[in-house]
């Protein structure tokens, strides 16, 4: 379910595909505020704005050594397929409304679900589609165990997955339960897990995201830490 | 107004703190001070100190004020009690506050990509700790700080500044006497890249020429903080990593 996580469309990969290519350290890399070029040529792109000939950029990020604009703070829109975790908030006979951390509750028809869902439980889900109104309607719904949710930043996620889930792997392999990752950025935790060492795992994912070797260096955290 | 041919704005050509016609105050910015907020900012500006925390985009209350093609901006300037000798923010928003804040408002309305976002709301929290002239410049500036971290798209960085005339001199980035007892007052807000002007209010009179000239100065002031806004934006992106990682 989730190794397809960041291959869903080429407008959404080329947002998140700055972790595949990393070599330069962090301090040697251009840091690119709102307004700065990006591009000659208006080019459509994630965080882009295109006028008089030319892209800037809309938000904070960094020029990477292959001349792409990687975004570092962004808000989540949701796009259809996205798996998101969230929480139950309401139930009606229509359907349930659940907290995904947008400025609107997604919505579940009934339909959608066989199960029965109870106020504050935690689901993951699949996004099916973005109604005008901005209410995101969600089906494939699963409901997580017991649990911790936290927040993550949504620009940071796909680093905090990994290629091919590496880094998720090395999370739950360590944390000794499971650990289910939302692109809405929540991050839902099983209680089976060390939630404590898993928190500063997270924290050094989050300030470290743009590090290369990220990965191993998680690994070797998690070794120091059992010792 | 009693007084205000007693206090020399400039001596020798030089301004009561000692500055010359075209220096600005010393100005620190630091990105990314409040853990609660989207987005969060604080600078001294001189005497001046003022904190920006942004939310949003997030759903708007009044659910009635909404619009479906935009987000709204809102913005609430605030002074706090301690922030300067006179009445401000003793009893909640007074006029001016609420001047300020709509033209705060409406200076960010042109710049951020509000369509990104229907139906919601994007609020930009300014308080001022302590005042002492060009407090909507400061603000100006430290909220489009604030606005970066939180992630919001903008279509440029905002910088203001204010010009104006005091003492028969023409004058960059006026501080609390000069903006009281000088000749002229004139804040203005330009967008980094093309030097758009976004906000422009005056106080006093000047001629045709003189705000010719003062738009020059200021487009100088204005790229002066530009510089400085993007250093605190790369020294918070830049450390991020580095020393705020502590086990």
């Amino acid at each position: 379910m989730f190794e397809n996580q960041k291959d869903v469309t080429g407008l959404i990969s080329a947002s998140y595909c700055w972790f595949r290519l990393e070599v330069l350290e962090m301090s040697e890399r251009k840091i690119v505020v709102p307004g700065e070029k990006i591009a000659e040529g208006m080019i459509r792109m994630p965080g882009g704005y295109s006028e008089g000939g030319a892209t800037y950029a809309t938000l904070v990020g960094f020029i990477d050594e292959t001349g792409r604009y990687v975004q570092l703070e962004s808000r989540y829109t949701p796009m259809p397929d996205d798996i998101v975790v969230g929480m139950i908030t309401d139930s009606r006979h229509a359907g349930y409304s659940v907290d995904l951390a947008l400025p609107k509750e997604g919505f579940i028809p009934s339909r959608a679900v066989r199960i029965t869902l109870e106020l504050g439980d935690f689901i993951v889900a699949r996004v099916r589609t973005i109604e005008r109104d901005g209410v995101v309607e969600l089906c494939e719904v699963r409901r997580l165990p017991k649990g911790k949710i936290v927040e993550f930043p949504s620009a940071k996620i796909p680093r905090l997955i990994g290629k091919k889930s590496s880094m998720l792997n090395v999370l739950r392999t360590n944390a000794g339960g499971d650990i289910v990752v939302g692109n809405n950025g929540y991050v839902w935790m099983s209680e089976k897990c060390d939630i404590p060492l898993l928190l500063k795992a997270l924290e050094i994912i989050r300030t470290k995201a743009h590090k290369p070797g990220l990965t191993d260096a998680i690994a070797k955290f998690f070794q120091e830490q059992k010792r | 107004m009693a007084g205000l041919k007693d206090v020399k704005l400039i001596v020798d050509g030089k301004r009561l703190d000692g500055r010359t016609p075209t220096e600005l105050r010393p100005i620190k910015m630091q990105v990314g001070v409040i853990n609660e907020a989207d987005g969060s900012a604080f600078i001294e500006w001189g005497n001046n100190k003022i904190i920006c925390g942004v939310f949003g985009p997030r759903e708007c209350i009044p659910k009635h004020e909404a619009n479906p093609y935009r987000a709204l901006v809102k913005c609430r300037y605030m002074m706090s009690p301690f922030a300067s000798l006179e009445e401000h923010g003793k009893s909640g928003p007074s006029r001016r506050s609420i001047e300020l804040s709509k033209v705060i408002r409406e200076t960010f309305q042109n710049i951020i990509l509000a369509e990104e976002f229907p139906n919601t709301e994007i609020d930009i929290y300014i308080d001022v700790l302590q005042a002492d002239g060009g407090t909507r410049t400061a603000s100006i500036t430290v909220a489009a700080l604030a606005l970066a971290n939180a992630g919001i798209p903008m279509k440029d960085m905002v910088t203001a500044i204010a010009v104006g005339k005091g003492g028969d001199e023409l004058i960059v980035d006026l501080g609390k006497l000069e903006d009281n007892f000088g000749q002229s007052d004139m804040p203005l807000a330009f967008s980094a890249r093309d030097k758009k002007i976004l906000l422009v209010q005056m106080d006093g009179l000047l001629t045709r020429e003189e705000i010719e000239k003062l738009l020059d100065m200021a487009e100088k002031g204005a790229e002066k903080v530009y510089a400085m806004q993007v250093d605190a934006l790369k020294e918070y992106y830049l450390k991020d990593e580095e020393t705020k990682f502590k086990l």
